[in-house]
Protein backbone atom coordinates (compact mmCIF):
# COMPACT_ATOMS: atom_id res chain seq x y z
CA UNK A 1 0.00 0.00 0.00
CA UNK A 2 1.28 3.37 -1.16
CA UNK A 3 -1.24 5.75 0.56
CA UNK A 4 -0.54 7.00 3.81
CA UNK A 5 -3.22 4.93 5.67
CA UNK A 6 -3.72 3.32 8.65
CA UNK A 7 -2.87 -0.71 8.48
CA UNK A 8 -5.80 -1.77 9.06
CA UNK A 9 -7.84 0.82 6.63
CA UNK A 10 -7.56 -1.69 3.59
CA UNK A 11 -11.02 -1.40 1.89
CA UNK A 12 -10.75 -1.46 -1.61
CA UNK A 13 -6.94 -1.88 -1.36
CA UNK A 14 -5.77 -4.30 -4.21
CA UNK A 15 -3.32 -7.12 -4.51
CA UNK A 16 -4.57 -9.84 -2.47
CA UNK A 17 -5.95 -13.07 -3.34
CA UNK A 18 -8.76 -15.11 -3.12
CA UNK A 19 -10.64 -15.10 0.21
CA UNK A 20 -9.67 -18.27 2.28
CA UNK A 21 -13.44 -19.47 2.21
CA UNK A 22 -14.64 -22.88 3.66
CA UNK A 23 -18.40 -22.79 4.00
CA UNK A 24 -18.09 -24.70 7.82
CA UNK A 25 -15.41 -23.13 8.90
CA UNK A 26 -15.06 -23.64 12.82
CA UNK A 27 -14.35 -20.65 14.82
CA UNK A 28 -11.16 -21.85 15.88
CA UNK A 29 -8.26 -23.96 14.72
CA UNK A 30 -6.25 -24.77 17.57
CA UNK A 31 -6.03 -24.27 21.57
CA UNK A 32 -4.13 -21.04 21.86
CA UNK A 33 -7.10 -19.30 19.64
CA UNK A 34 -9.44 -20.37 22.44
CA UNK A 35 -7.24 -19.30 25.05
CA UNK A 36 -7.10 -15.65 23.48
CA UNK A 37 -10.56 -15.37 22.99
CA UNK A 38 -11.61 -15.87 26.94
CA UNK A 39 -8.32 -14.08 27.90
CA UNK A 40 -9.66 -11.38 25.31
CA UNK A 41 -12.69 -10.50 28.01
CA UNK A 42 -11.02 -10.37 30.89
CA UNK A 43 -7.75 -8.28 29.79
CA UNK A 44 -10.28 -5.77 28.70
CA UNK A 45 -12.36 -4.89 31.64
CA UNK A 46 -8.83 -4.15 32.92
CA UNK A 47 -7.73 -1.69 30.00
CA UNK A 48 -9.65 -0.25 27.56
CA UNK A 49 -12.84 0.09 28.56
CA UNK A 50 -13.67 2.92 26.61
CA UNK A 51 -15.73 2.45 23.35
CA UNK A 52 -12.89 2.66 20.34
CA UNK A 53 -9.81 2.68 22.53
CA UNK A 54 -9.39 -1.66 21.62
CA UNK A 55 -9.75 -0.68 18.36
CA UNK A 56 -7.30 1.72 18.44
CA UNK A 57 -5.01 0.05 19.90
CA UNK A 58 -5.25 -2.47 17.07
CA UNK A 59 -4.57 0.05 14.52
CA UNK A 60 -1.47 0.53 16.36
CA UNK A 61 0.22 -2.68 15.96
CA UNK A 62 3.12 -2.83 13.42
CA UNK A 63 1.47 -4.35 9.93
CA UNK A 64 3.83 -7.36 10.84
CA UNK A 65 1.87 -8.33 13.93
CA UNK A 66 -1.49 -6.99 12.43
CA UNK A 67 -1.41 -9.15 9.30
CA UNK A 68 1.44 -12.12 10.28
CA UNK A 69 1.09 -12.92 14.09
CA UNK A 70 -1.31 -15.97 13.66
CA UNK A 71 -3.91 -13.55 11.94
CA UNK A 72 -7.14 -12.45 13.99
CA UNK A 73 -6.56 -14.41 17.12
CA UNK A 74 -3.07 -13.82 16.87
CA UNK A 75 -3.76 -9.86 16.92
CA UNK A 76 -5.60 -9.99 19.77
CA UNK A 77 -2.87 -11.38 21.64
CA UNK A 78 -0.85 -8.92 20.54
CA UNK A 79 -3.09 -5.93 21.67
CA UNK A 80 -3.54 -7.42 24.59
CA UNK A 81 0.15 -7.41 25.27
CA UNK A 82 0.18 -4.26 24.05
CA UNK A 83 -2.81 -2.98 26.35
CA UNK A 84 -1.41 -4.44 29.48
CA UNK A 85 1.91 -2.84 29.31
CA UNK A 86 0.60 0.50 28.33
CA UNK A 87 -1.46 -0.04 31.55
CA UNK A 88 0.96 -0.65 33.69
CA UNK A 89 -0.21 -4.35 34.43
CA UNK A 90 2.65 -5.61 32.70
CA UNK A 91 6.30 -4.19 32.56
CA UNK A 92 7.85 -3.68 29.15
CA UNK A 93 9.42 -6.67 28.06
CA UNK A 94 7.79 -8.77 30.88
CA UNK A 95 6.30 -11.20 28.87
CA UNK A 96 10.01 -11.30 26.55
CA UNK A 97 12.49 -12.12 30.01
CA UNK A 98 9.58 -14.58 31.28
CA UNK A 99 10.29 -16.63 27.32
CA UNK A 100 13.82 -15.99 27.64
CA UNK A 101 13.58 -13.50 24.40
CA UNK A 102 15.53 -10.41 24.02
CA UNK A 103 13.70 -7.85 25.31
CA UNK A 104 11.64 -6.15 22.34
CA UNK A 105 10.56 -9.41 20.94
CA UNK A 106 6.88 -8.91 21.53
CA UNK A 107 4.45 -6.78 19.65
CA UNK A 108 4.25 -4.05 22.37
CA UNK A 109 7.27 -2.50 21.64
CA UNK A 110 6.98 -1.99 18.12
CA UNK A 111 3.52 -0.72 17.96
CA UNK A 112 2.92 2.93 18.02
CA UNK A 113 1.87 5.07 20.45
CA UNK A 114 -1.28 6.98 21.29
CA UNK A 115 -1.27 10.02 18.90
CA UNK A 116 -2.07 13.63 20.81
CA UNK A 117 -5.24 14.85 19.46
CA UNK A 118 -6.40 18.59 19.71
CA UNK A 119 -9.81 18.53 21.38
CA UNK A 120 -11.09 21.65 19.71
CA UNK A 121 -10.21 19.99 16.53
CA UNK A 122 -13.13 17.67 17.43
CA UNK A 123 -17.08 18.84 17.43
CA UNK A 124 -18.24 20.59 20.83
CA UNK A 125 -19.63 17.89 23.25
CA UNK A 126 -23.33 18.09 23.81
CA UNK A 127 -25.43 17.01 26.89
CA UNK A 128 -27.03 13.49 26.58
CA UNK A 129 -29.18 11.98 29.16
CA UNK A 130 -27.03 9.33 30.97
CA UNK A 131 -27.72 5.81 29.49
CA UNK A 132 -29.84 3.39 32.23
CA UNK A 133 -27.01 0.32 30.87
CA UNK A 134 -23.82 -0.09 29.23
CA UNK A 135 -24.34 1.49 25.88
CA UNK A 136 -22.76 3.89 23.24
CA UNK A 137 -26.22 5.14 21.92
CA UNK A 138 -27.33 8.39 23.21
CA UNK A 139 -30.52 10.36 22.75
CA UNK A 140 -29.63 13.73 20.86
CA UNK A 141 -32.53 16.99 21.07
CA UNK A 142 -31.09 18.30 18.25
CA UNK A 143 -32.04 16.85 15.00
CA UNK A 144 -29.69 15.92 11.93
CA UNK A 145 -27.98 18.22 10.08
CA UNK A 146 -29.06 15.88 6.91
CA UNK A 147 -31.89 14.00 5.71
CA UNK A 148 -32.34 11.10 3.44
CA UNK A 149 -31.52 11.77 -0.26
CA UNK A 150 -29.31 14.20 0.73
CA UNK A 151 -25.68 14.36 -1.14
CA UNK A 152 -22.61 14.66 0.78
CA UNK A 153 -19.24 14.16 1.25
CA UNK A 154 -16.24 13.37 3.98
CA UNK A 155 -13.41 15.26 3.65
CA UNK A 156 -11.22 13.22 5.61
CA UNK A 157 -9.70 13.45 9.04
CA UNK A 158 -8.01 16.54 10.56
CA UNK A 159 -5.73 15.10 12.49
CA UNK A 160 -3.87 11.67 13.49
CA UNK A 161 -5.65 9.40 16.14
CA UNK A 162 -8.58 7.11 15.70
CA UNK A 163 -11.56 7.44 13.18
CA UNK A 164 -14.29 5.25 11.54
CA UNK A 165 -13.91 7.12 8.58
CA UNK A 166 -12.61 4.51 5.86
CA UNK A 167 -9.98 5.89 3.34
CA UNK A 168 -11.51 4.65 -0.14
CA UNK A 169 -15.00 6.98 0.87
CA UNK A 170 -13.06 10.11 1.94
CA UNK A 171 -13.44 12.97 -1.04
CA UNK A 172 -16.34 10.75 -3.37
CA UNK A 173 -19.82 12.09 -2.91
CA UNK A 174 -22.72 9.72 -1.62
CA UNK A 175 -26.49 9.77 -0.79
CA UNK A 176 -27.78 9.73 2.79
CA UNK A 177 -29.65 6.56 2.72
CA UNK A 178 -30.90 6.46 6.28
CA UNK A 179 -30.05 7.63 9.91
CA UNK A 180 -29.36 5.66 12.53
CA UNK A 181 -28.84 6.00 16.81
CA UNK A 182 -26.91 8.67 17.68
CA UNK A 183 -23.90 7.19 19.65
CA UNK A 184 -20.62 8.37 21.12
CA UNK A 185 -17.83 9.50 18.78
CA UNK A 186 -15.33 7.08 18.59
CA UNK A 187 -12.82 9.35 17.67
CA UNK A 188 -13.39 11.29 21.04
CA UNK A 189 -13.69 8.78 23.20
CA UNK A 190 -10.90 6.74 22.04
CA UNK A 191 -8.29 9.21 23.32
CA UNK A 192 -10.45 10.29 26.67
CA UNK A 193 -11.87 12.97 25.12
CA UNK A 194 -15.35 12.89 26.25
CA UNK A 195 -18.39 11.27 24.26
CA UNK A 196 -19.19 13.76 21.63
CA UNK A 197 -22.32 11.87 20.79
CA UNK A 198 -22.80 12.14 16.63
CA UNK A 199 -25.86 10.97 14.44
CA UNK A 200 -25.09 8.33 12.14
CA UNK A 201 -25.54 8.65 8.61
CA UNK A 202 -25.75 5.89 6.62
CA UNK A 203 -24.28 6.70 3.25
CA UNK A 204 -24.21 4.95 0.18
CA UNK A 205 -22.12 5.56 -2.75
CA UNK A 206 -22.18 4.02 -6.12
CA UNK A 207 -19.11 1.78 -7.00
CA UNK A 208 -18.78 3.93 -10.04
CA UNK A 209 -18.17 6.93 -7.90
CA UNK A 210 -15.76 5.01 -5.56
CA UNK A 211 -13.48 3.31 -8.15
CA UNK A 212 -14.23 4.48 -11.59
CA UNK A 213 -13.48 3.04 -15.23
CA UNK A 214 -12.86 -0.50 -13.23
CA UNK A 215 -16.13 -0.96 -10.93
CA UNK A 216 -18.42 -3.60 -11.17
CA UNK A 217 -21.96 -2.38 -12.41
CA UNK A 218 -24.80 -2.53 -9.98
CA UNK A 219 -23.19 -2.14 -6.80
CA UNK A 220 -24.04 0.53 -3.77
CA UNK A 221 -21.72 0.13 -1.14
CA UNK A 222 -23.50 1.56 2.11
CA UNK A 223 -20.46 3.22 5.32
CA UNK A 224 -22.09 4.26 8.59
CA UNK A 225 -20.36 7.60 9.09
CA UNK A 226 -20.33 9.94 12.05
CA UNK A 227 -22.59 13.11 11.24
CA UNK A 228 -19.67 15.35 12.24
CA UNK A 229 -17.47 13.37 9.37
CA UNK A 230 -19.85 14.98 6.71
CA UNK A 231 -20.24 17.81 4.46
CA UNK A 232 -23.40 18.97 2.14
CA UNK A 233 -22.86 19.13 -1.42
CA UNK A 234 -24.37 21.45 -3.23
CA UNK A 235 -25.58 19.89 -7.00
CA UNK A 236 -24.93 22.42 -9.97
CA UNK A 237 -28.66 23.12 -11.45
CA UNK B 1 2.66 -18.80 10.40
CA UNK B 2 4.69 -21.95 10.79
CA UNK B 3 2.09 -23.87 13.23
CA UNK B 4 2.71 -27.06 11.36
CA UNK B 5 0.37 -29.81 10.92
CA UNK B 6 2.63 -31.82 13.19
CA UNK B 7 1.63 -31.47 17.06
CA UNK B 8 5.06 -30.71 18.43
CA UNK B 9 4.85 -28.01 20.76
CA UNK B 10 5.61 -24.58 19.71
CA UNK B 11 8.95 -23.07 21.49
CA UNK B 12 9.61 -20.14 19.12
CA UNK B 13 8.91 -16.94 21.42
CA UNK B 14 7.30 -14.76 18.77
CA UNK B 15 4.72 -17.12 18.53
CA UNK B 16 1.30 -16.48 19.02
CA UNK B 17 0.64 -19.93 20.76
CA UNK B 18 3.97 -19.46 23.02
CA UNK B 19 3.37 -16.02 23.70
CA UNK B 20 -0.94 -16.61 24.76
CA UNK B 21 0.05 -19.68 26.76
CA UNK B 22 2.80 -17.06 28.51
CA UNK B 23 0.62 -14.59 28.93
CA UNK B 24 -2.33 -16.35 30.54
CA UNK B 25 0.22 -17.81 32.91
CA UNK B 26 1.41 -14.76 33.65
CA UNK B 27 -2.04 -12.99 34.33
CA UNK B 28 -3.46 -15.58 36.58
CA UNK B 29 -0.34 -15.52 39.33
CA UNK B 30 -1.37 -11.55 39.16
CA UNK B 31 -4.44 -12.37 39.83
CA UNK B 32 -6.09 -10.47 36.60
CA UNK B 33 -7.23 -14.06 35.17
CA UNK B 34 -9.50 -16.20 36.73
CA UNK B 35 -8.35 -19.69 34.58
CA UNK B 36 -12.30 -20.76 35.23
CA UNK B 37 -13.51 -17.68 33.73
CA UNK B 38 -11.65 -18.04 30.76
CA UNK B 39 -13.02 -21.55 30.84
CA UNK B 40 -16.54 -20.88 31.10
CA UNK B 41 -16.68 -17.70 29.03
CA UNK B 42 -15.09 -20.30 25.85
CA UNK B 43 -17.65 -22.79 26.46
CA UNK B 44 -20.55 -20.08 26.19
CA UNK B 45 -19.16 -19.16 22.63
CA UNK B 46 -18.96 -22.25 21.48
CA UNK B 47 -22.07 -23.62 22.95
CA UNK B 48 -24.66 -21.05 23.72
CA UNK B 49 -24.12 -18.88 20.99
CA UNK B 50 -24.17 -18.97 17.05
CA UNK B 51 -25.89 -18.89 14.10
CA UNK B 52 -28.73 -20.68 14.89
CA UNK B 53 -29.95 -17.68 16.98
CA UNK B 54 -29.81 -15.59 13.43
CA UNK B 55 -31.66 -18.48 11.44
CA UNK B 56 -34.77 -18.80 13.49
CA UNK B 57 -35.32 -15.26 13.01
CA UNK B 58 -34.62 -15.55 8.99
CA UNK B 59 -37.35 -18.83 9.02
CA UNK B 60 -39.71 -16.52 11.24
CA UNK B 61 -39.95 -14.10 8.36
CA UNK B 62 -40.02 -16.59 5.66
CA UNK B 63 -43.23 -18.11 7.98
CA UNK B 64 -45.15 -14.62 8.57
CA UNK B 65 -45.13 -11.79 6.71
CA UNK B 66 -46.20 -9.34 9.76
CA UNK B 67 -42.91 -11.14 11.91
CA UNK B 68 -40.60 -10.18 8.57
CA UNK B 69 -42.07 -6.52 8.81
CA UNK B 70 -41.45 -5.83 12.12
CA UNK B 71 -37.60 -7.17 11.53
CA UNK B 72 -37.01 -5.39 8.50
CA UNK B 73 -38.75 -1.80 10.26
CA UNK B 74 -36.93 -2.48 13.49
CA UNK B 75 -35.27 -5.16 14.20
CA UNK B 76 -34.21 -3.73 17.79
CA UNK B 77 -37.64 -4.35 18.82
CA UNK B 78 -37.36 -7.96 17.61
CA UNK B 79 -34.54 -8.56 19.11
CA UNK B 80 -35.83 -7.34 22.43
CA UNK B 81 -38.97 -8.82 22.15
CA UNK B 82 -37.59 -12.21 21.44
CA UNK B 83 -35.20 -11.67 24.89
CA UNK B 84 -31.69 -12.51 22.02
CA UNK B 85 -29.33 -10.78 24.46
CA UNK B 86 -25.31 -10.76 24.21
CA UNK B 87 -22.22 -9.05 22.52
CA UNK B 88 -22.14 -6.51 19.77
CA UNK B 89 -26.23 -6.06 18.89
CA UNK B 90 -26.51 -2.79 19.92
CA UNK B 91 -28.33 -1.52 16.67
CA UNK B 92 -29.15 -4.48 14.14
CA UNK B 93 -30.58 -3.46 11.02
CA UNK B 94 -31.97 -6.96 8.49
CA UNK B 95 -31.23 -5.89 4.96
CA UNK B 96 -33.22 -8.56 3.05
CA UNK B 97 -32.75 -9.59 -0.27
CA UNK B 98 -35.28 -10.16 -2.96
CA UNK B 99 -35.45 -10.17 -6.80
CA UNK B 100 -33.34 -7.81 -8.13
CA UNK B 101 -31.56 -7.08 -4.82
CA UNK B 102 -28.89 -8.92 -3.22
CA UNK B 103 -27.08 -7.89 0.14
CA UNK B 104 -23.54 -8.45 1.69
CA UNK B 105 -22.28 -7.70 4.82
CA UNK B 106 -18.43 -6.76 5.66
CA UNK B 107 -16.30 -4.64 8.38
CA UNK B 108 -13.88 -3.06 6.43
CA UNK B 109 -11.79 -1.54 8.85
CA UNK B 110 -11.97 -4.17 11.92
CA UNK B 111 -14.50 -7.23 11.93
CA UNK B 112 -17.69 -5.89 13.02
CA UNK B 113 -19.71 -9.04 13.30
CA UNK B 114 -23.26 -9.28 15.01
CA UNK B 115 -21.64 -11.84 17.38
CA UNK B 116 -25.59 -12.41 19.57
CA UNK B 117 -27.31 -13.80 16.15
CA UNK B 118 -24.14 -15.55 14.47
CA UNK B 119 -21.87 -16.50 17.03
CA UNK B 120 -18.00 -16.16 16.54
CA UNK B 121 -17.84 -14.71 13.00
CA UNK B 122 -15.30 -17.51 11.10
CA UNK B 123 -11.49 -16.51 9.78
CA UNK B 124 -12.58 -15.89 6.21
CA UNK B 125 -14.96 -12.62 6.81
CA UNK B 126 -11.87 -11.69 9.00
CA UNK B 127 -9.29 -12.25 6.73
CA UNK B 128 -7.35 -8.85 4.52
CA UNK B 129 -8.38 -10.56 1.61
CA UNK B 130 -12.65 -10.28 1.83
CA UNK B 131 -12.30 -7.07 3.76
CA UNK B 132 -10.50 -5.28 1.19
CA UNK B 133 -11.80 -6.35 -2.01
CA UNK B 134 -15.53 -6.85 -1.32
CA UNK B 135 -15.91 -3.06 -1.40
CA UNK B 136 -14.15 -2.91 -4.97
CA UNK B 137 -15.33 -6.03 -6.54
CA UNK B 138 -18.28 -7.74 -4.90
CA UNK B 139 -19.96 -9.73 -7.71
CA UNK B 140 -16.43 -11.31 -8.32
CA UNK B 141 -15.64 -12.23 -4.47
CA UNK B 142 -18.89 -13.79 -4.67
CA UNK B 143 -18.75 -15.77 -7.55
CA UNK B 144 -15.17 -16.94 -6.40
CA UNK B 145 -16.91 -17.83 -3.34
CA UNK B 146 -19.96 -19.71 -5.32
CA UNK B 147 -22.47 -17.43 -5.43
CA UNK B 148 -23.31 -15.65 -8.93
CA UNK B 149 -25.37 -13.29 -9.15
CA UNK B 150 -27.83 -12.14 -12.55
CA UNK B 151 -25.92 -9.04 -14.07
CA UNK B 152 -29.26 -7.27 -13.66
CA UNK B 153 -29.60 -7.72 -9.84
CA UNK B 154 -27.93 -5.05 -7.55
CA UNK B 155 -25.50 -5.31 -4.94
CA UNK B 156 -25.59 -3.75 -1.84
CA UNK B 157 -22.67 -3.84 0.13
CA UNK B 158 -22.87 -2.89 3.79
CA UNK B 159 -19.69 -1.90 5.48
CA UNK B 160 -20.00 -2.21 9.59
CA UNK B 161 -18.16 1.14 10.44
CA UNK B 162 -20.36 2.37 13.16
CA UNK B 163 -22.13 0.11 16.04
CA UNK B 164 -24.91 -1.00 13.60
CA UNK B 165 -24.96 -4.77 12.72
CA UNK B 166 -25.82 -5.79 9.60
CA UNK B 167 -27.75 -9.74 9.05
CA UNK B 168 -28.98 -10.17 5.33
CA UNK B 169 -32.20 -12.05 5.32
CA UNK B 170 -32.04 -14.51 2.38
CA UNK B 171 -34.97 -15.72 -0.12
CA UNK B 172 -36.72 -18.52 1.01
CA UNK B 173 -35.78 -21.59 -1.53
CA UNK B 174 -38.58 -22.76 -3.62
CA UNK B 175 -40.67 -25.56 -2.65
CA UNK B 176 -40.48 -24.94 0.82
CA UNK B 177 -43.59 -23.95 2.15
CA UNK B 178 -44.74 -26.96 4.12
CA UNK B 179 -41.70 -27.28 6.33
CA UNK B 180 -41.86 -25.67 9.68
CA UNK B 181 -40.11 -23.36 12.08
CA UNK B 182 -37.05 -25.46 12.52
CA UNK B 183 -36.53 -27.68 9.02
CA UNK B 184 -36.38 -24.08 7.46
CA UNK B 185 -33.87 -23.04 9.58
CA UNK B 186 -31.65 -25.39 8.93
CA UNK B 187 -32.19 -24.36 5.58
CA UNK B 188 -30.44 -20.67 6.70
CA UNK B 189 -26.26 -20.88 6.74
CA UNK B 190 -24.22 -18.69 8.51
CA UNK B 191 -22.50 -17.55 5.07
CA UNK B 192 -26.47 -16.98 4.01
CA UNK B 193 -27.19 -14.57 6.71
CA UNK B 194 -23.82 -12.49 5.76
CA UNK B 195 -24.72 -12.98 2.35
CA UNK B 196 -22.01 -14.42 0.47
CA UNK B 197 -24.52 -17.93 -0.05
CA UNK B 198 -28.27 -18.26 -1.09
CA UNK B 199 -30.22 -20.07 1.54
CA UNK B 200 -29.78 -24.08 1.19
CA UNK B 201 -32.74 -26.14 -0.89
CA UNK B 202 -33.57 -29.13 1.63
Amino acid sequence: MTRDRGVHDIGGTQGWGKVPHSPDEPPFHNEWERRVLGLMFQVLRHTATRPGEMRYALERLAPDDYFDHGGYYGRWEAVMELLLEEYALLAPGELDVLLGAKEGTGPAHRASRVAPKDPHKLPADRKTPPPNHRTVRRELVDPPHFGVGDRVVALGANQEGHTRLPEYVTGVVGTVVKIHPAEVLPDSTAHDLGERPQHVICVGYRAEDLWGNESEAGVVVNVDLYENYLTAVEEAA
Amino acid sequence: MSSGTDHHHETDPRSPEVRTEALEDLLVEKGIVDRARVEALIERFENDLGPMVGARLVAKAWLSPEFRRRLLDDADEVVAAEDIQGAEIEHIEIKANEPGVHNVVVCTLCSCYPWALLGLPPNWYKSPEYRARVVREPRKVLDEMGLSLDADTEVRVWDSSSETRFLVLPEQPEGTDHLDLEELAHLVSRDSMIGVARAQKP
